[in-house]
Order: C-alpha cells, then structure tokens, then sequence
C-alpha cells in the first residue's frame, strides 16, 4: 500500500511541476502575464536589453495608483502631467491610441509597441501614420476642420493664451491652404504626408530620443536581465 | 560603531576579495580586476579603462549637458562659420522672413502630446523650452533680444530669425548657451521659442526670467501664467 501512495505522491509532484512549468521559466522574475522581451524586441525597434530598461519605466509608471502591473489612465496623467486631475484632449487620445485591447488600461505589450513607433530608428513611415491617427479624433480617415481648430484652442487655452477667434481661423485657413490640396475642407492621409514631407518639423514630437539612452536612464534593469554578457 | 559586518566587508575590499557570478564575461572581469585594485598605484587609469576593449565595445561617449536638437544646426552653421565664408554668404543673403508656424506646429507644442516627460527622471519639471507671443514687428523683437541678451553678458549670433546667445564668462556650472527663434503664427502674431542648447538647466531657468524681465515690452502673452502676472505688474509700476 505504501509503494502505491508513492506512486501517487510522485505522480502529483509530477503534475505540479508540470503546471509551474508552464508558468514560470527559470530566472525570469517576471509574473506570467508579461510578455517575453524577445517577443517584444522582435516586434519592434527596441533591443531586448532597452525593453527590459523599458520594463523598469513601466514598473514605476504602473504602481504610481494602483499596483496591478498596468498603466491605468490616472497613472498615464501622473506621469505625463505629474497631475492627475489635469484634463486633457491629448492625453486622452494618446492613451486611446496606446490601448490596442480598447480595456482602458495599458499592459506592457501595449505601452513597449506604442512607444517603440517613437524610437528614433523606427520608420518615419510609422511615425506619419501615428501623427495622423492622433489628429483624427474621430477616426473617420481624414482629419477635419473643426478637429483641427478644438486642438488649436485646447494647445493654447493650456498655455493660458487665448487668442481671438479670428486669429484662430486665420491660423487655421492658412494650415488648410497649403495642407488640403483637393480643398475639400479635409486633411486625408495623402495629403498630411505629403504636408509632413514639406515640414518634417511637424513630426517632432514623434521622436523621443531618451529612447536610445533608456538603458542608461533605467540601469536596475540588469538585475533581471535575460541578456548574455557578451 | 561599525558591525562586524561592515568590518568584514572593509576586510575584503582592502584584501580584493571578491568573485564574480557565473554569468559574467571574461573581458568584464578582466576590467574589474584591474579596477578593484587596493594598490592605487597598479590600478588602472580613467584614461586607460577608455582604451580597454571590452569597455569600448557598443560604447557611445556621453557628452553632459548638450542637448540633441537638429533644429540646431542652422544656428550652429552661424557659431562655426569662419569669417571668410559668412562674408561671402553674406552678398547671396536673401532675406527671407520668419518661419511660418502653422496650425499643426502649434497642437505638436501642447504638453500631452509630448511624451519626452515621461522618461525626465527629474521630479522638479524645470522646462528645457520655453516661449512667449509677441505682437511687435520680427525685425524689432530680433533686436530687442540682441540689446538685451548683450546687457546680460552674452555673445549673440544672428541669421535670418534664429540666434544663438553664448554666456561671455561662464560660472562655476559651466557655460551657457541658449536657442532663440522666432515663427510667424499669424499676422501681428509671432512665437519666440527659447530653448537651452547647453549647460545648467537652472542656470537657464535663471536666465530665462531675466531675458522676460528686460523684454516685458514686447512679450504679449507668454506660456507661464506667473510670467504673465509678474509682467502685468512690472508695467503698472512702471507707469506710476
């Protein structure tokens, strides 16, 4: 009877092991639900040792609020704004866009992807296509006049500078003069990239060059590093 | 009092003893060696660690400080220009007026859509970059910040609507070196953007609220609400 309660005993542990196999691999001090550097890294423009930097900037932007491993849009605001009570138009589209899932919070595969069009190494094509998306607000394809104009007044009335509506429009129907070569009161795809090829300025906020140095900003992440030595 | 921990661990590091965790690389420990070396003596130079290959590898020199901006290079083109060919420049000069800014440029400015903040390991938010609107002709705002940056000890280079102003005697922070340009956002309506090219950031903090003091006749509305107010009532009393 003892030979057979080892055997069951033994096949349990077996089994256990098994199950833990599934979840953890040795080394990794990740819990399951992240996703695998490499995985990451071979998604997009990041190396495996600056997603891992880049894991240690989620960490601390996710635990600001509430320790759950994910970037809730509080916590989004906080480290954006160091302010969470700040509304504001952009923020909220920025973290939309960055919300693939559409869950209202932002995992690390999520928060890795998005910033990686934001890599200096990443294709200005990526960056265009995520500019324009920004700005069309009502996802509709093309980015409209009156959208135009609610950003306008949104960026100024955030700097404490108010200008009068006429200047507003002004401002607006030069922009629209150059931009909407098929003057149909839209700015599609086509012609914001051609807008942007005439003014790469206007992409400047799509490059985040701290990207190149995470490494260095974010050094704690060598205690977890999968990454040989080499 | 010191633990007999702590006098362990001083122990050791006066003997060198120490090892190394499976994982690292031959050409690591060889530099680590050759820094954790008691003797002062024998151990091994900056200089020399710079030289070592294993250090050199993937290795990109920091440069403190300086701030990558490619908007840069036309006014640095003005700083490294030898005389000889800013003259002959000079005659082909057309003048040309301000950038335009237009409506996109101006949404690019607005805080939520820079996400540069989110890896600024400073908690005091100190702005690299600042601007204000001014409704007085480029050409008059061009010399006011010329008149004003050389009164505060700064050597000020000048093309088309952008300058670079260069701290004469630098202080014990190092020199400064501030970016100046000003846009056209709409008729009457231009933005000057100031921004640190080099040096301490609150050297520049400084600085910036100086340069604001000596222009509040021109500035019509800046981004800083307390900017604004400090102006209003710098105008008030010089009025009485």
């Amino acid at each position: 009877m003892w030979q057979c309660l080892d055997h069951v005993s033994l096949g349990f542990h077996h089994m256990l092991d098994f199950l833990l196999g599934c979840c953890q691999t040795k080394g990794r001090k990740y819990s399951r639900d992240i996703e695998d550097p490499e995985t990451i890294a071979h998604d997009t423009s990041f190396s495996v040792s600056e997603v891992e930097a880049l894991y240690e900037l989620f960490k601390k932007i996710s635990s600001a609020v509430i320790d759950d491993g994910l970037i809730n849009k509080e916590e989004f605001k906080l480290a954006l704004f160091k302010n969470n009570k700040k509304e504001s138009l952009f923020a909220d589209r920025v973290f939309d866009l960055f919300d693939i899932k559409h869950n209202n919070v932002l995992d690390f595969g999520e928060f890795a992807r998005a910033l990686s069009v934001f890599h200096p190494n990443a294709s200005v094509e990526d960056k265009i296509e995520f500019a324009f998306q920004l700005y069309d607000f009502k996802q509709q394809g093309f980015i409209e006049r009156s959208e135009v104009k609610r950003m306008v007044v949104a960026t100024l009335a955030e700097a404490g500078m108010n200008l009068s509506d006429d200047v507003i429009e002004n401002i607006i129907d030069k922009t629209f003069e150059e931009a909407d070569t098929k003057h149909d009161g839209k700015i599609d795809k086509e012609e914001w990239r051609s807008l942007v090829q005439r003014h790469p300025s206007l992409l400047k906020n799509m490059t985040l060059p701290y990207l190149k140095d995470i490494t260095t900003s974010f050094p704690s992440f060598v205690f977890h590093s999968r990454v040989e030595d080499s | 009092m010191l633990s007999r921990l702590t006098i362990f661990v001083l122990a050791q590091v006066h003997a060198a003893e120490f090892s190394f965790p499976p994982w690292f690389s031959h050409g690591a420990r060889s530099l680590i060696e050759r820094i954790l070396d008691p003797n002062p003596r024998t151990r091994i130079t900056v200089m020399q660690i710079r030289e070592d290959d294993w250090f050199k590898k993937n290795y990109v020199p920091v440069r403190l400080y300086e701030d990558e901006d490619a908007n840069l290079d036309d006014v640095q083109a003005v700083f490294d220009d030898t005389e000889e060919k800013y003259v002959k420049e000079q005659k082909e000069f057309i003048e040309t007026g301000p950038s335009m800014m237009n409506a996109f440029n101006l949404i690019a400015l607005s805080q939520g859509l820079n996400l540069a903040v989110l890896f600024d390991r400073r908690q005091d938010h100190v702005k690299r970059q600042t601007r204000f609107i001014s409704r007085s002709e480029a050409k008059e705002i061009l010399a006011r910040i010329d008149a004003a940056a050389r009164l505060m000890n700064f050597k000020v280079h000048t093309r088309n609507f952008k300058m670079r102003l260069e701290e004469l005697t630098p202080g014990r922070t190092g020199q400064l070196s501030v970016a100046i340009e000003v846009f056209e956002v709409a008729p009457a309506f231009y933005m000057v953007e100031v921004r640190k090219a080099f040096g301490d950031i609150l050297e520049y903090h400084k600085f910036y609220k100086d340069l604001c003091c000596h222009l509040r006749g021109i500035i019509w509305k800046s981004a800083d609400k307390a900017d604004d107010l400090e102006n209003a009532q710098l105008m008030k009393a010089e009025i009485i």
